[in-house]
């Protein structure tokens, strides 16, 4: 930008110039902020309003606009031109929509708003994107069962290259031996065909398919648009350039030998349902013991699953599973009697109908606990149902319903670097684990004891050369991490994503939904690496991370505390940045304890600067002001909403947006506290292991890192409370008022800041 | 109904529970049972079954046919159809209460218990049959006096005020029963429905 011209425009539609005095606004903008010019409009969005701007920016008067009008989240297609960057002031759902119209304290709500929204057009460049080099387009797909075939068959659609890349000799996976499958077409009511083969067929015959079976990845490293891929197979290492990863490598049946209790290995009639399914694929049902056609068969449901010695939670398909070779046996022969032995029965959704279709078909459920199975196939039931305990007897078969192990390693391939590796996964398993560095004070909290503690065996699936280590970061039961609620395919390495059983226990139809998921998604990442623009949240932005390295003291916070393991450590140990894998969310520049992180338009002093320009009152006047510094995912929208169902609150307050409550850098508490602010409250999302932050890890860093701030508030002889931290959810707008307000009575109680007027 | 109902040989031997589904009014239906408890919850006499609907459905899959048949369940109901209402997979709970009443009294069942409420249903049926009508001296008195002469005659005397007081106010009369106009054609009506019912069961 050559020199900087910046026209603020007011708008005094939707009741803001009812509430405030619009010609109060343009005397700070002009008179306070020498703004080259100043402008006040009836309906700013309106034709007529856009193309006063329009016509602004076309003579050269300004190259950098303030609009002081609604909230920055809505009407962004309207205040969005070529070539001028657009800083927002929320006079409505802030200022006219949430205090008394008229009343002094929201004029000068809406007077700091516009004071801050000039600084930060003062500190803020257009952001400038990072584009280096060749960008590819292709997606690798890791796994080729019916997750996988499903994904690459999306993305080839989608038009990108795919490589598909299955480590056995053949695709299809677990699918492959299926007679029929659980139905995810309506009616819902019987088996359904299996389909794989054809699948198989159009993947194979696809051109923009590579297929490599008897192949694992051994190295990957880069980033989004630039993955270097190392890839094994018997003819040796290869070397492939991707754009994305989907990983598809599904599950594997719960060791079925640790099943004793329920009888396995007491006689070769007792089954695990997946041994059933290969029974029931060669044909005609047969008895492993006598080859005879099975009369009456128990199926016991929860074999090792939601079971605290064995899996500790529901494998989700083994239900519809059960029913539906229930329904295969009673198909081959209608005298057949079929029990399925349940504690709960989960049949969600359209399952529900098969459900009802199996009951009408006159297989029988019975609910309640087994207690031991004979080596006669005598099944003993503590049935619920009746009141009484049950021998089932003269059965032919009993069927183990096994749960689903998630392959989230390669768990039959040696790994060397196992101790790192675990270390990691444990940091990963658990959000509260301690963060391994060094510079905090105090002892960091004790981890939280959990069950499932030992990292599952084997080499990882990728093999990351990043520094926060191999593996994709796993959940406690082994399941790949996602983000449940917003991002489900999201792995917390961006341009990876997991879909199908590896991320949680699902059926084929549900699978190939979860293929398409992921696979848009790194059809989103591919293309929006190659314009420089980060993927999801913040979708389109193109600023990056921009370290300092004349200050940089390598302290490896950044690194370390990255939740997408972005930033690596060169052989010097300074961070590098791979700007691809970033998310922008700022948690580095809220760690850099020197300051010497920001964004082009995002920045410590930019949001120090904003603090600094708001009025603070002097000691006299008894008026408080707290800051406000709201998470722009959660918080931000749900005070906007507040605005909108015109909740009031408290008018002392000035709400800043933050990337993530893991960029507040300690240096904004300082500046306030210096500034005569009376509270410091950071409004986000929840942090800890039922996480809702969009960064994943933002929220808990906040929370660790103002964990420390309490013992230098005592210090400076400053009550603890006036540094506060709120969770607010994106739904609980009517929150707001009462949680601000109630803050407001707190600071009441201890009453203003000592520190005014220094 | 095919002529007897199978019996088990063993707990969940289905023969039973499939002989109840294909015969019985309703049984189709009460294949889909799936054990919620709506039903039981609903009753206004749940308390005076020895089973509830729920259990009784599930009892009959466990092949329990005898506890199933001597059980007051099926002569308790009063046929008020909350559960019937109420049932999310539109199991006809009442119909199949009152078809398996049916064939306890046809197996023996109802006898071998000496069932009260099978007792009070054929006294009912007798007047009802007879005039077209229920009287409700003679239905009474059948009824008392079906477990012998001296418990009839305990059972009228600890009655005998509401007997009285029925009289007073005419709710009950003391001359010849009360019978519709044609009970010829009425008798002949029956004779045909039951040789129809009888014609059905034999695979017509």
């Amino acid at each position: 930008m050559s020199e900087r011209k910046t026209g603020v425009y007011l708008c005094s539609g939707c009741g803001i110039g009812e509430a405030v005095a619009m010609d109060e606004l343009e005397t700070v903008a002009v008179k306070e902020f020498k703004a080259p010019h100043c402008a006040q409009h009836a309906m700013l969005c309106g034709e007529e309003g856009v193309e006063t701007i329009r016509a602004d920016l076309a003579e050269g008067k300004v190259n950098q606009l303030v609009i002081g009008a609604c909230s920055p989240r809505v009407m962004t297609d309207r205040f969005q031109f070529d070539n001028a960057q657009v800083i927002r002031a929320n006079l409505r759902e802030l200022v006219s929509w949430s205090h008394a119209p008229g009343d002094e304290d929201t004029q000068a709500a809406a007077a700091d708003y516009v004071r801050m929204a000039i600084t930060q057009a003062s500190k803020t460049t257009a952001p400038e994107p990072w584009i280096e080099g060749e960008y590819s387009q292709r997606i690798m797909v890791v796994g080729g069962g019916s997750t996988g075939l499903m994904a690459a068959r999306e993305a080839a659609e989608a038009g990108h290259e795919v490589l598909l890349v299955e480590r056995s000799d053949r695709l299809g996976g677990h699918a492959r031996g299926y007679a029929k499958v659980i139905p995810h077409r309506p009616p819902y009511r019987d088996p359904q065909p299996n389909d794989i083969e054809a699948l198989i067929a159009a993947v194979e015959n696809d051109p923009l398919i590579t297929v490599k079976t008897n192949c694992h990845v051994t190295k990957t490293s880069g980033m989004p648009g630039k993955f270097q891929v190392e890839l094994a197979n018997g003819a040796g290492p290869s070397n492939e350039t991707v754009g994305a990863i989907v990983v598809a490598t599904g599950w594997r049946p719960y060791d079925p030998s640790k099943l004793g209790h329920l009888g396995y290995g007491v006689s070769p009639d007792v089954v695990t349902n997946v041994e059933l399914e290969k029974i029931l694929a060669a044909g005609q049902p047969k008895r492993p013991s006598n080859g005879q056609a099975p009369k009456a068969v128990a199926f016991i449901q929860c074999a090792g699953s939601r079971d605290p010695d064995h899996l500790p939670y529901c494998s989700s398909v083994c239900c519809a599973s059960s029913i539906k070779q229930a329904l295969q046996l009673v198909e081959a022969d209608p005298e057949c009697s079929t029990y399925i032995v349940y504690d709960e029965l989960r049949t969600p959704g359209v399952a529900e109908e098969f459900y009802r279709s199996a009951q009408a078909k006159g297989v029988i459920f019975l609910k309640g606990k087994v207690k031991s199975v004979g080596a006669n196939l005598t099944v003993v039931v503590d049935d619920a149902l009746i009141g009484e305990e049950v021998p089932l007897e003269g059965l032919d078969m009993v069927v183990l319903a096994t749960g689903m192990v998630p392959n989230t390693t390669i768990p039959d391939l040696p790994y060397e670097n196992s101790e790192y590796a675990a270390a990691q996964l444990q940091a990963d398993i658990n959000p509260l684990s301690p963060i391994p560095v060094a510079g905090y004070q105090g002892e960091a909290p004790a981890p939280l004891p959990r069950p499932a503690d030992n990292p599952p065996p084997g080499a990882p699936i990728l093999n990351l050369q990043y520094r926060q280590g191999p593996h994709i970061p796993m959940l406690a039961d082994g399941f790949s991490d996602s983000h449940y609620i917003c991002f489900p395919y999201e792995t917390r390495r961006t341009g990876i994503y997991t879909c199908g059983p590896v991320r949680r226990p699902m059926d084929m139809g549900e699978a190939a939904e979860d293929a398409a998921g992921a696979v848009m998604k790194a059809v989103q990442v591919v293309r929006n690496a190659a314009k420089g623009a980060s993927v999801h949240p913040r979708s389109g932005d193109l600023s990056f991370p921009r370290i300092g390295y004349n200050t940089c003291t390598k302290c490896r916070r950044c690194t370390v505390e990255c939740p997408f393991g972005a930033i690596d450590e060169d052989e010097k140990e300074y961070p590098v940045v791979n700007p691809t894998r970033c998310r922008r969310c700022g948690t580095c520049m809220g760690a850099c304890p020197v300051r010497t992180i920001s964004f082009d338009n995002y920045s410590v002093e930019m949001i120090s600067s904003m603090i600094k320009a708001v009025e603070v009152p002097d000691e006299f006047e008894e008026k408080p002001r707290v800051l406000i510094l709201a998470c722009e995912n959660d918080a931000y929208p749900a005070l906007d909403m507040a605005g909108i169902n015109r909740h009031t609150y408290s008018p002392h307050v000035r709400v800043i947006p933050v990337r993530c409550l893991g960029s507040v850098s300690l240096v904004w508490i300082s500046t306030a506290l210096e500034s005569g602010y009376d509270g410091i409250v950071l409004m986000g999302c929840k942090p800890g292991d039922d996480y809702q932050c969009h960064f994943v890890k933002g929220s808990a860093m906040a929370k660790e890192r103002m964990g420390k701030i309490a013992d230098t508030l005592k210090s400076m002889a400053l009550e603890t409370e006036r540094v506060a931290q709120m969770e607010v959810s994106i739904a609980e707008s009517h929150k707001i008022g009462p949680m601000i307000d109630d803050y407001m009575a707190t600071i009441d109680r201890i009453g203003l800041s000592p520190l005014k007027g220094f | 109904m095919t002529a007897t109902s199978p019996t088990p040989r063993k707990k969940y031997d289905l023969n039973f529970a499939r002989w109840v589904y294909e015969n019985v009014d309703g049984g189709d239906r009460m294949a889909k049972c799936m054990q919620c408890g709506t039903c039981s919850g609903s009753c206004p006499i749940g308390d005076q079954m020895d089973y509830g609907p729920r259990k009784l459905f599930m009892m009959i899959r466990a092949g329990m046919k005898e506890a199933v048949l001597t059980s007051n369940t099926i002569w308790n109901c009063v046929s008020c159809y909350n559960c019937v209402v109420r049932c999310p997979r539109q199991v006809p709970v009442t119909y199949i209460l009152h078809d398996l009443a049916a064939l306890a009294v046809k197996e023996g069942y109802a006898e071998a218990k000496t069932a009260d409420n099978a007792r009070f249903a054929k006294a009912f049926w007798w007047s009802a049959q007879k005039w077209g009508r229920t009287d409700e001296r003679l239905v009474t008195m059948k009824y008392y006096f079906s477990t012998g002469i001296g418990d009839g005659i305990k059972k009228g005397m600890a009655n005998q005020k509401i007997a009285m007081a029925m009289v007073k106010t005419k709710r009950m009369h003391l001359t010849m029963p009360h019978k519709v106009k044609g009970t010829k054609e009425l008798q002949a009506i029956l004779a045909k429905a039951h040789e129809i019912e009888e014609r059905g069961n034999n695979g017509q």
